[in-house]
């Protein structure tokens, strides 16, 4: 039974994410979802609870955080494992081995269990979460969704009373968030105590038992499921939540005719080493428009975004730009890939330094007013890193700006983003769009396409299943896309 | 309220030796990167270390700039020598960067981890590690090649062993490895401050 | 468990392959004559068949004796300083070569958690095991990260190759340690809080799942790696 009394907590160094006289009770066997906009300290609540504050996170503490009465500051962190496990958001960071029967058993090894009983619970593990298939297997040739059900099977093994999950789903696709959740619909079962910190919450509606709103670090609102569901949807946005029911949102974007400089892929096929992993692709793409990618993991999407731009070879058929066939040299020349982790692509020690970086000649005038357009004039000084997601991902599309690029594809621009964010980057890929470049955004976020793409593809077994505009009439077609019931 | 993070034993903590194990997996990339090349070829291979001294400034640095602890270099150098060890390299390479690495680390602290010219020293320092090997050649050339020269005539081997080595081949490795290493600290001295600082991942 | 029921490929525990290395280190420098060394290459050349990865050790075998030639050749025709500087360079690689064959063999037959749970059985301690697993798990992310910034560099027209250096240091510079070092510090913190989270600081020593246990093919091939050595050793003080 955990206890939060009064807790106030400010990061040493940073501003936000602070917490200000917080009182939280959550008995056992509750699962508690926590949400609000970025920066409003939920996970700061979790990392108080699992020890991370004052252990790993210096700051100013005040208040009492209490397990079972007793104040857990003055607990050890390993002690606090054995009755708390954690899940974090980025599946790549979070294993310590290579291979995965030794990382789902790294938190009993660490308990010093004995060594017939670590191969009992790992087996056991396995069996209950259903990964079977997944044992004695290389963690780096996984797929995201699978490292990330690793990840809660390590915390599984070693059976603590309380689960804490800090954004778990942030970089998972449909087919991962469901298994999520029916992980979640598990340890309940077992009458294990929750928490989990969120910025989706769809899939959570009906296994939480209460959803605590934060605001700047103040619990703003406490709700049962059902009331939580009577706000309206404009009273959700303003609170900066996303949807908690995808059957609600519908598709915005009209149509944009197409004009102007077109992109042509006249049966194009993708291989990887000999494999075939797309083929037979023909299509025709104009300014202005924002085209969705989807398809489960490993369909093809990021082969294609890498083909698109030139950076994978491997082809045949041909890439036409106003009918002017493009090797992959002039694809390189011509398109941009922003990255899921934007970091890889920022090299500069400021914002207007990663501008003008690379070119020979930058134009002074055209630097300046690209970022202003975007935004980005006040931070023309900063280092890149110092930045949010968000304000990274507008550096990279200023960069590809000033660079001259027709054809950008955005690479699942808004995981992990609350609805503020996830508006934001939708605002900037539409402006983007009207200024005439033609916009592909590889995506598994529902709620996003709905808003910004304007036709949507679909690859599947190795082809492009199906090819259609964003509209009331294509809805149900949408849905099925995405396996979201009517 | 105590906010200090726990500590183990000599103040290293879990997050430190990470970052430890972390930078050495790329120094040690980078350090075959730089020196393979040279290793492998009959001219060059006495430049080995100054190839792999050329490239592991930044990483160096880095590494110092974020746990600036004792015994992290140590660490970091006991981690090349066992990985020296187990690539079949020659045995002076393995003890040469873990004596060196412990002169390193010393150096370092004398500074508290926070001076930037012992820093670089000890950068410079811990690049002599590869130069052992070598080394033993010069000082014995007829204990190295003993094995081999067996299968010529005596006075062949007497005469190579007169004109086997110039004797300012040594000292342009010492002096061209430690002035590479210096430039590569110096380049790593500059990223550091114009990047990592600002942008807030050193301690 | 492997090689238990069946004895070949042969398993050896990671202990005895460290003590191999050693053994054979120790052999490649006590060497008597070039014949001695090349016994040892073809011992390592039946250990790597005997391991299961017999392309391998043929292919070494094969070079070596190629590079033997070449030695004896060079050792009573070649004068001056051309013959200098291969005395230097294949003094070195007869003494390197043998134990670098063996080390294939063994980095390619041993598994980072087989190798990790040695180091547990030695009673090595944490501040080493640590980081030492953390460097093993890391370098495939470098490769990774890698071909990311790749990519990342020629979209921004910058070549990656060795051809860009030269003719652009200080931006390809920038662009290969930057986000890598970024990367890895993200990394550093991020791999820190899932291990103390799942308890790493526990002071009681570790358990491990992967069990490895001394067997007779450990001991046997323990016996003539030192026997050889022994008997190396011998001849060098009588030759």
């Amino acid at each position: 039974m955990f206890e939060l009394r009064n807790v106030s907590f400010s990061y040493s160094g940073h501003t936000d994410g602070g917490l200000r006289s917080i009182s939280l009770r959550i008995p056992n066997g509750e699962c508690v979802l926590l949400c609000g906009r970025s920066g409003c300290g939920k996970t700061t609540v979790t990392r108080l609870i699992n020890g991370l504050i004052p252990n790993f996170y210096p700051g100013t503490l005040e208040g009492e955080v209490l397990l079972d009465g007793k104040p857990i500051a003055e607990t050890p962190m390993y002690q606090i494992a054995d009755r708390v496990g954690s899940v974090f958001q980025n599946p790549r960071t979070q294993f310590f081995n290579v291979d995965t029967d030794s990382e789902i058993a790294f938190g009993i090894e660490n308990k010093a269990l004995p060594p017939i009983e670590l191969s009992r619970r790992v087996k056991l593990t396995s069996k209950e979460l259903g990964i079977e298939g997944l044992q004695n297997r290389n963690i780096f040739q996984l797929s995201g969704g699978e490292k990330q059900k690793i990840a809660f099977a390590s915390v599984y093994a070693m059976n603590p009373d309380v689960y804490l999950l800090d954004e778990p789903s942030s970089n998972l696709d449909m087919a991962s968030i469901r298994a999520l959740g029916d992980y979640v619909r598990l340890i309940k079962s077992q009458g294990k105590t929750i928490l989990i910190a969120e910025h989706r919450l769809y899939y959570l509606m009906e296994v939480a038992d209460r959803i605590v709103y934060l605001e700047q670090g103040e619990i703003a609102g406490s709700y049962t499921p059902r009331e939580f569901c009577k706000l309206s949807g404009a009273e959700r946005r303003k609170m900066g939540l996303r949807a908690i029911d995808l059957r609600e949102e519908l598709p915005e974007c009209p149509a944009t005719p197409q004009s102007g400089l077109t992109l042509e892929l006249k049966d194009v096929s993708l291989f990887h080493k000999k494999r075939i992993i797309l083929e037979h692709i023909s299509l025709k793409a104009g300014q202005g428009e924002v085209i969705g990618v989807a398809g489960c993991n490993g369909a093809g999407k990021t082969t294609f975004s890498r083909a698109l731009c030139g950076l994978h070879k491997e082809c045949s058929g041909s890439f036409l730009w106003n009918d002017e066939p493009m090797n992959h040299k002039k694809r390189l020349r011509l398109s941009y890939l922003v990255m899921q982790d934007v970091n890889y692509q920022l090299f500069a020690e400021s914002v207007e330094a990663e501008c003008t970086f690379g070119i020979k000649n930058p134009d002074r005038e055209l630097t300046k007013q690209t970022m202003e357009e975007l935004g980005l004039l006040s931070f023309r000084k900063r280092h890149p890193n110092t930045l949010s997601g968000g304000q990274k991902q507008r550096v990279a599309a200023a960069v590809s700006l000033i660079s001259g690029k027709e054809l950008l594809i955005f690479d699942e621009p808004t995981s992990g983003l609350d609805y503020d964010s996830m508006a934001q980057v939708g605002g900037l890929i539409r402006k983007l769009a009207a200024l005439g470049k033609i916009i592909f955004v590889v995506t598994h976020d529902y709620e996003f396409i709905c808003r910004t793409c304007t036709r949507v593809l679909h690859f599947n077994s190795g082809k492009m299943q199906d090819d259609f505009l964003v509209s009331t009439e294509n809805e149900t077609k949408l849905r099925n896309l995405f396996s979201i019931d009517p | 309220m105590n906010n200090q993070p726990k500590l183990e034993c000599n103040g290293l903590t879990v997050k430190d030796l990470v970052t430890t194990g972390i930078f050495s997996a790329i120094f040690f990339i980078f350090t075959m990167f730089g020196g393979v090349f040279f290793a492998v070829n009959p001219v060059l291979t006495f430049y080995m270390p100054m190839g792999s001294a050329l490239l592991c400034g930044p990483i160096y640095l880095l590494l110092v700039a974020k746990v600036h602890k004792r015994w992290s270099i140590t660490i970091l150098g006991v981690i090349m020598g066992i990985v020296w060890f187990v690539t079949g390299m020659h045995w002076a390479f393995s003890l040469g960067y873990i004596g060196m690495g412990i002169i390193a680390d010393m150096t370092a602290g004398l500074g508290h981890y926070k001076c930037k010219k012992l820093n670089m020293l000890s950068y410079m320092l811990i690049s002599l590690g590869g130069i052992f090997t070598y080394l033993i050649f010069f000082i014995d050339p007829q204990g190295w090649a003993g094995a081999m020269l067996k299968n010529g005539t005596e006075q062949s081997y007497i005469d190579a062993m007169h004109t086997a080595s110039p004797s300012w081949l040594p000292v342009v490795m010492i002096v061209g490895t430690l002035f590479v290493a210096a430039f590569s600290a110096w380049v790593g001295g500059n990223m550091l401050r114009k990047q990592f600082e600002k942008a807030g991942i050193t301690v | 468990m492997m090689g238990q029921n069946q004895i070949l490929p042969l398993w050896l525990d990671p202990r005895t392959k460290i003590l191999l290395l050693l053994l054979c280190v120790l052999s490649a420098m006590a060497a008597p004559s070039l014949q001695y060394e090349f016994l040892l290459v073809a011992g390592i050349g039946i250990l790597g068949i005997l391991c299961g990865k017999w392309r391998y050790a043929l292919k070494g075998m094969v070079f070596y004796a190629m590079v033997y030639l070449f030695t004896v050749w060079a050792m009573n025709s070649m004068t001056g300083t051309l013959r200098n500087m291969f005395v230097a360079f294949l003094g070195l690689f007869h003494k390197v070569f043998p134990c670098g064959m063996l080390s294939g063999i063994v980095i390619s037959t041993t598994k980072v958690s087989e190798f990790l749970s040695a180091m547990n059985h030695i009673h090595a301690p944490k501040k080493l095991i640590i980081p030492l697993a953390v460097m093993l798990r890391y370098i495939p992310t470098i490769g990774e990260d890698w071909r990311y910034i790749k990519d990342a560099m020629r979209m921004r027209d910058v070549s990656p190759s060795f051809k860009g250096f030269i003719t652009n240091p200080g931006i390809t510079i920038d662009c290969v340690y930057v986000p890598l070092m970024m990367a890895a510090s993200k990394a550093a913190d991020e791999l820190s809080v899932a291990a103390v989270t799942r308890g790493i600081e526990n002071p009681n020593p570790r358990t491990c799942l992967i069990q490895i246990r001394l067997g007779a093919g450990d001991a046997f091939t323990t016996l003539c790696f030192a026997v050889f050595f022994l008997a190396g050793m011998y001849l060098k003080e009588v030759g």
